[in-house]
C-alpha cells in the first residue's frame, strides 16, 4: 500500500477544475432537501419516521450521482498509468483516498443540512453519526472504483441500475444506528461495516497485485 | 547492455475474435531502433500499443518472452491530462524519477515550452501537446520510446526537435520505435518491421 501525493493531487485538481460534483450535484441535492420538507409536510419539519428513510434515500441518490459524474475511460487510464509508471493497485488506493477527500465533506455537509432544514435529527451521537458516514463514503467510493476499473460501462444508466442496489445494502447497516439502537448493537454494526470494508479492499488489492506480477 | 526485451515467433493479437496481426516474428533489442511500417488497418498502432503495454485486446496462441523495461509511448491520442497545467503534468508523469528542477527547465526550454508551463493543456494545440509529450519523454529518458505516427501535428521546428531527440537516444544506445505508413528516414540505423508482408 503506497500513497502517491502526485496522484492524489492530480485527482483533486481535476475535480476542482472539472467541477461537476462541487458545482452541480451538491447544490442540486441541497435545493432538493430544502424543498423536500415544504413539499412533504408544508413546513420545515418532517415526522421522525419519515426522516431517516428519506435521508438514506437522499444519501443513495447523492452517492449514485457522485459515482456516475465522471466515468473512468479504462483505455485512457491504462495509457496514463503506464506513462506515469503507476500500478493499478497503487492507483486503486490513491483514487479511493482522493475520492473520499472530495466526497466525505460534501456528504457530511449534506447530511447536516438535511437535519437542519427538516428540524429533525438522527437518534445517535455525533461520533457514531460521523463513523457511519465515513464507512458509507469509503464503501461507496470503493465499490464505484471497482465497478469502473473492472467493467466498461459506456452507459451511465446501466451503471446507475447496477450500483444502486449495492449502495442500498450499505445503507442498511447505517439505518439501525441512526434509529437509535443500544450501544452494544452499534458496536456490532460498526464492526460488521469495518469487516466488509476491509474484505472488499483486501480482495481487490490482492487481485490487482496478483495481475501485476 | 544489449538485450532482447521482446521476442516471439508467432505473435497473434487482435480485438474480440478478430485477428489484427497473425504469426508475426518479432525480436526487439533495447539498443536498436525500429520502424513499424504498414498500410491503414495493418496493425501498426496495435503492435505499438502491445510493445508499450498499452494493448487492451486479445492475445491468441502466441509464445512471447519479454523483459519488463521502462517503455513510454506517444500516440496520436493525447496522454496528457487536459485539466492540469504543463508543469503539473510534468510533475505527475515524472514523479517516480525524482528529477531536479534544473533538468526539467532545460528540457522544456529545448522544446520551446518554457512560456507555457502554467497553461492548461486543454488550451494547447495538438502540435503543442505532442511537443509536450516529447519533452516529458526526453525528461524521463525511457529504455524504449514508441512513437505512433511521429510526424503527426508537428511543424518543421517540431520535426527537427524530434530528430534531435531520436539521434541523442540512438547515440546513447536507447531503443526508439517509430510506426508510420511508410519509412520516414529519420534515423539511419533502423530495422524495419513491415506489417504489409505479414
Amino acid at each position: 500500500m503506497k500513497f502517491n501525493k502526485y496522484l492524489i493531487k492530480k485527482e483533486l485538481f481535476t475535480e476542482f477544475r472539472n467541477n461537476s460534483s462541487l458545482y452541480l450535484i451538491t447544490p442540486t441535492m441541497t435545493v432538493l432537501i430544502i424543498v423536500f420538507p415544504i413539499l412533504a409536510e408544508n413546513r420545515f419539519a418532517i415526522d421522525e419516521d419519515l426522516f431517516i428513510i428519506i435521508q438514506i434515500l437522499f444519501l443513495i441518490l447523492f452517492s449514485t450521482l457522485f459515482s456516475i459524474r465522471n466515468p473512468i475511460d479504462n483505455q485512457k487510464l491504462s495509457r496514463e498509468l503506464n506513462f506515469a509508471r503507476i500500478t493499478r493497485s497503487e492507483y486503486f488506493i490513491n483514487k479511493i483516498t482522493s475520492e473520499f477527500l472530495i466526497y466525505f465533506p460534501q456528504i457530511l455537509l449534506f447530511s447536516v443540512l438535511y437535519s437542519a432544514f427538516t428540524n429533525t435529527s438522527v437518534k445517535t451521537s455525533v461520533l457514531y453519526f460521523i463513523f457511519t458516514i465515513i464507512f458509507f463514503s469509503v464503501n461507496t467510493v470503493m465499490v464505484n472504483i471497482i465497478f469502473q476499473m473492472f467493467t466498461s460501462f459506456n452507459n451511465k444508466f446501466v451503471q446507475f441500475i447496477l450500483i444502486v442496489p449495492i449502495y442500498m445494502a450499505f445503507s442498511f447497516f447505517i439505518a439501525p444506528i441512526w434509529l437509535g439502537i443500544n450501544q452494544e448493537l452499534i458496536n456490532i454494526y460498526l464492526m460488521l461495516y469495518l469487516g466488509i470494508t476491509i474484505l472488499i479492499f483486501s480482495f481487490t488489492n490482492i487481485y490487482l497485485e496478483r495481475n501485476e506480477k | 547492455m544489449k538485450n532482447i526485451f521482446l521476442n516471439s515467433n508467432n505473435l497473434t493479437i487482435g480485438y474480440g475474435n478478430e485477428i489484427v496481426i497473425k504469426n508475426l516474428s518479432l525480436s526487439l533489442s533495447n539498443e536498436k531502433n525500429y520502424e513499424i511500417i504498414g498500410k491503414n488497418g495493418s496493425g501498426k498502432t496495435t503492435l505499438s500499443n502491445f510493445i508499450s503495454y498499452n494493448f487492451e485486446g486479445n492475445l491468441f496462441d502466441s509464445v512471447i518472452t519479454r523483459d519488463k523495461l521502462d517503455i513510454s509511448e506517444i500516440s496520436p491520442k493525447a496522454t496528457l491530462l487536459e485539466n492540469l497545467t504543463l508543469d503539473e503534468n510534468v510533475a505527475y508523469f515524472t514523479h517516480y524519477l525524482g528529477i531536479d528542477e534544473e533538468t526539467i527547465n532545460s528540457k522544456l526550454n529545448k522544446f520551446k515550452l518554457t512560456d507555457y508551463r502554467n497553461d492548461s493543456i486543454k488550451n494547447f494545440s495538438s502540435g503543442m501537446i505532442k511537443r509536450s509529450e516529447l519533452a516529458i519523454c526526453d525528461i524521463k529518458n525511457p529504455d524504449v520510446l514508441c512513437i505512433d505516427e511521429p510526424l503527426n501535428y508537428l511543424d518543421k521546428e517540431g520535426i527537427e526537435i524530434l530528430e534531435d531527440l531520436l539521434n541523442i537516444r540512438s547515440s546513447d544506445n536507447r531503443c526508439s520505435i517509430l510506426s508510420s505508413q511508410e519509412s520516414l528516414n529519420i534515423l539511419t540505423n533502423m530495422e524495419t518491421v513491415n506489417l504489409n508482408e505479414v
